[in-house]
């Protein structure tokens, strides 16, 4: 359905900036607001001028819905409890004495390379001030994590397979965390 | 005068800010209710003293869905889709300690400002 041109511009700059569902939406509300004033006897123009008042700046609505968006969320969860899965492989590591393990000082490098990204992106994402930036950085920053912890347990798997409690416990946050971040990815990517 | 009615307007929504989702919530336990009628059913049962700014109120029922306090599902109606939310029993449990939580601390406030004893628990 066309929408009236005031408020037809104000969608396409909503548009530009979140997603579809959401778009579909506030345009639902906004022309039960417009109804509603030309239910009070305003004319269109003056409708459409007072439900976009009632609503507010795009970018006051963009801000909000970025501030809740799963993307936002999902990257400081995982901000919050990486020190505490480090925490964890670090023990299990440092108890595995995983300096001495035949690992290529490359690999080693790569690894490290990688967690700074990803750690930069869900820092990215945490703090994004834009709805579609914040679902990109999460949604890399989501599969990053996961195939670091992948190759956490893969690389603990074939070079230290001895069952020890600091590896229980490395080996659970990070399965719980690939869990965590496989469903995230999942809304990230819906939405 | 324009500008006294803006901080007043802005306090009132910063002291609005904490109660916001119980006000949501509040307004969807009679049943489902698209955005546009939790708005206008705040208003309702504020004899319209309760403007909350339009645009904010779908962020707040998109974070309290994310929450798992309500539960949102699509119909199309004229042609227009609607998403329309209800309570789920998380929801209702929140409700109602967020109801006994207001009572609490505005009985506490009452009793400071006019100058009653606290009421001690029976």
């Amino acid at each position: 359905m066309a929408e009236p041109s005031l408020i037809g511009g104000y969608l396409a700059e909503l548009s530009a900036q979140l997603p579809a569902p959401i778009v579909a939406e506030l345009a639902d509300g906004l022309d039960q607001t417009r109804q509603c004033y030309l239910g009070q006897g305003l004319g269109l123009g003056a409708a459409e001028r007072a439900a976009l008042a009632e609503f507010g700046a795009p970018r006051v609505i963009v801000a909000a819905f970025t501030r809740a968006s799963p993307a936002r969320r999902a990257a400081r969860r995982l901000l919050v409890t990486g020190p505490m899965v480090g925490a964890c492989w670090a023990a299990a590591l440092i108890t595995n004495r995983a300096w001495a393990w035949p690992i290529p000082p490359g690999a080693r490098a790569v690894v490290g390379a990688a967690l700074v990204t990803v750690i930069v992106l869900l820092a990215g994402a945490a703090f994004s001030r834009h709805y579609r930036s914040a679902g990109r950085a999460a949604a890399a920053g989501c599969i990053g994590i996961t195939a670091l912890d992948a190759t956490l347990l893969i690389t603990v798997a074939f070079v230290a397979p001895t069952v020890i409690w600091p590896v229980i416990v490395a080996v659970t946050a990070s399965l719980a965390r690939i869990t965590f971040s496989a469903r995230a990815l999942r809304t990230v990517l819906a939405i | 005068m324009g500008s006294l009615r803006v901080v007043s307007l802005l306090m009132r929504a910063e002291e609005l800010k904490g109660h916001l989702d119980a006000l949501l919530l509040a307004a969807l336990e009679d049943g489902p209710r698209h955005g546009y009628a939790v708005i206008e059913a705040l208003r309702t049962s504020t004899g319209g003293r309760l403007d909350l700014p339009t645009g904010t109120i779908y962020p707040a029922l998109h974070r309290l869905e994310a929450a798992g306090l309500i539960t949102g599902s699509w119909s199309v109606v004229s042609g227009r889709q609607r998403r329309e939310y209800r309570l789920t029993p998380a929801g209702m449990r929140a409700l109602s300690g967020k109801r006994t939580d207001w009572r609490d601390f505005a009985a506490m406030i009452s009793a400071a400002l006019e100058g009653r004893p606290w009421p001690s628990p029976a």
